[in-house]
């Protein structure tokens, strides 16, 4: 069959697969068993079989339950009502003064659940209520939090950097280090246009605060301790590295369980649940690496990649065009699909042509996921509004207009990231010199 | 149709085992934190036995990157049933939403049908793969030797188990609601 026949012919049973309501999984596998069946010699079930064994019995892979655990077990903790109370008195004379809990929050829970939904869930359901009997402005208050909720899948130990890793061959250590320094630049960046917007709009901002006594601060930031020492602990044994990605989660997860063990937020029954719930967002992610590693052995078959990875270089595009066509495509995508999804479509298809490119890897992989992070808060289908959604009872579209500079900002921050590609790469490269 | 005794029979088996092997799921998952907790302990008393100049003793758990990887396996498979059912696995409900509930129904059996093909197809040749190991005395290379069709049993169970769900769900939505879709609605009404 003609190859660009088969392309179409593919995408669009994907995309017609995606919106009937199959499970993205089940329709990654389809597509790849079409694929096979039109284009590729090799019994499509052996192939099957071999693959997915082969790309799921990974020891890299294994760090992916243990950091969805650590995350589910610190969620049922005290950490969560500790949030506001903790960081309100750090924030009380920026700027902006409440609203950058939000940002700080999202940071913080960011760092220990490496899912974005759980991110913004935890800290709107805290912090929302507060800021609003506060009079804080509600398309701020919202906006922030939509958009620093995004944080998770930046911000390590970051699930989804954890699933381009596993699908692409990348060392999970690096894509980890990559994203630190990323992740701090959007929060600065976001704390900024909080602290810009603030003093442009003086009259939209509530009266001051009480002040503190500095022993209740005190007291309010003592409880976060033991979780920033856990993130420390965690993020640094990889850094330093003591510790493979797989033995820190575990780590983490010894962890959390002493903290809300000691605190005594953990009983048998809320970690029964912790364990069932991780259970459950990890077999969901493996699920879709299972369809999406089929997906890209078939699609080898089809020669599709190799294809589109020798177009692209025939044209001779620079590394500035590549980048921004893929990022208009990726925003369309992620209009409608989810973000690991998305990741391990890209993976499929789009890999050899950015190695073709000349593109790093492992940069790549951080630009990915601040496509990925837009892709939250773009509507119709962004987890992040949903979730808000089911927080404020506002509607899809209003909350997305409140994201609308949030969205700006990350648009800004892929291309300060396109400019200096060394805010990705420079601690890896420097943490791992040979 | 759950009046019937004989239904609230079968109602009560099929949970059970959906159970089960979410037990399965999660003691994988206990084992894996276990074994790595043993490693890194390991490790650790070691460094610290060097401090005072006194013999290492060497603590490991061998093969552990690989029985780690099997072990994921089990997490990851066993849970699909109960992932199912809780509407864990992520789909689009787009297009369900704008359309009416009969339309919309349909669109669910019809997915459901789809998805127990695939569950099908994916089991048979999971377990022809074990098989193979079986018949091959196929192991993995490590210092412990794993047959691998017991691992990979594991996986051709999880991924039966999952058709087994799916038939069910399917089986459901033709007579009234299936569970995952009570699940969706109940998101749906702001019950995050």
């Amino acid at each position: 069959m003609d190859i660009t026949l088969l392309s179409l012919l593919l995408v669009a049973g994907l995309f017609g697969l995606l919106l009937l309501g199959l499970w993205a999984g089940f329709a990654l596998l389809a597509v790849g068993l079409l694929a096979m069946i039109f284009a590729a010699s090799a019994p499509p079930g052996m192939v099957f079989a071999t693959k997915i064994w082969g790309s799921l019995t990974s020891w890299d892979l294994t760090a992916l339950p243990m950091f969805v655990w650590m995350g589910e077990i610190l969620y049922r903790s005290k950490l969560s009502s500790n949030l506001f109370v903790g960081l309100a008195p750090l924030t009380r004379r920026l700027p902006g003064r409440l609203l950058h809990v939000n940002i700080l929050g999202c940071a913080l829970f960011a760092a220990v659940s490496g899912s974005s939904a759980a991110t913004t869930a935890t800290v709107g359901r805290m912090s929302l209520p507060e800021l609003k009997a506060r009079g804080y402005d509600l398309g701020m208050s919202i906006g922030t939090l939509a958009g620093a909720g995004t944080f998770g899948f930046l911000i390590p130990p970051s699930i989804i950097l954890i699933v381009y890793g596993a699908a692409t061959e990348q060392s999970i250590a690096r894509l980890f280090l990559a994203g630190i320094l990323p992740g701090l630049m959007l929060a600065v960046l976001f704390g900024g246009y909080v602290m810009l917007w603030s003093m442009l709009n003086r009259d939209r901002m509530p009266p001051p605060e009480p002040r503190v006594s500095l022993l209740e601060g005190l007291r309010a930031l003592l409880l976060l301790l033991p979780t920033v020492l856990l993130i420390v602990v965690v993020i640094g044994s990889i850094y330093g590295g003591l510790a493979s990605p797989t033995e820190a989660a575990v780590v983490g997860v010894v962890g959390a369980l002493l903290i809300s063990g000691l605190s005594g937020g953990l009983g048998w029954t809320s970690f029964v649940a912790s364990l069932r719930g991780a259970a459950i967002t990890s077999c969901m992610i493996t699920f879709i690496l299972m369809g999406a590693s089929f997906l890209t052995v078939a699609m080898g078959y089809t020669g599709i990649p190799r294809t589109l990875a020798a177009w692209i270089g025939e044209q001779g595009y620079s590394h500035f065009a590549l980048l921004t066509a893929l990022l208009l495509f990726f925003i369309v995508l992620g209009m409608f699909l989810d973000g690991i999804s998305m990741v391990v479509l890209t993976t499929s298809v789009i890999m050899p042509m950015v190695t073709v490119a000349g593109i790093d890897p492992i940069w790549f992989g951080v630009f990915l996921v601040l496509v990925v992070e837009m892709s939250q808060i773009t509507p119709p289908v962004g987890f992040n509004l949903f979730v808000l959604q089911s927080i404020t009872g506002r509607g899809i579209f209003e909350i997305a207009r409140m994201a609308l500079p949030f969205f700006l900002i990350l648009l800004l921050a892929t291309m300060l990231l396109s400019l200096f590609p060394e805010i990705a790469l420079w601690l890896p490269n420097t943490v791992f010199t040979r | 149709m759950g009046g019937r005794p004989a239904g609230v029979a079968v109602r009560r088996i099929l949970d059970t085992i959906y159970a089960a092997a979410m037990v399965g799921a999660c003691l994988s998952m206990v084992g894996i934190a276990a074994l790595v907790s043993v490693q890194v302990g390991g490790r650790i008393l070691d460094q610290v036995l060097v401090l005072f100049d006194s013999a290492q003793l060497g603590i490991a758990v061998p093969s552990l990157s690989e029985i780690g990887g099997f072990l994921l396996v089990g997490a990851a498979f066993l849970a699909l049933p109960e992932t199912l059912r809780a509407a864990g696995h992520v789909r689009v409900i787009f297009l369900l939403n704008i359309l009416g509930p009969g339309p919309g129904r349909l669109l669910t059996v019809l997915v459901l049908a789809v998805a127990l093909g695939l569950a099908g197809w994916a089991t048979w040749h999971a377990g022809a793969q074990a098989w193979d190991s079986w018949a091959f005395d196929s192991a993995s290379f490590g210092v412990v030797k794993v047959p691998l069709w017991i691992p990979q049993s594991v996986m051709t169970l999880g991924l039966g188990l999952f058709a087994l769900a799916l038939a069910d769900e399917l089986v459901q939505s033709l007579f009234g609601e299936p569970a995952f879709r009570r699940v969706e609605r109940g998101r749906a009404g702001g019950d995050y």
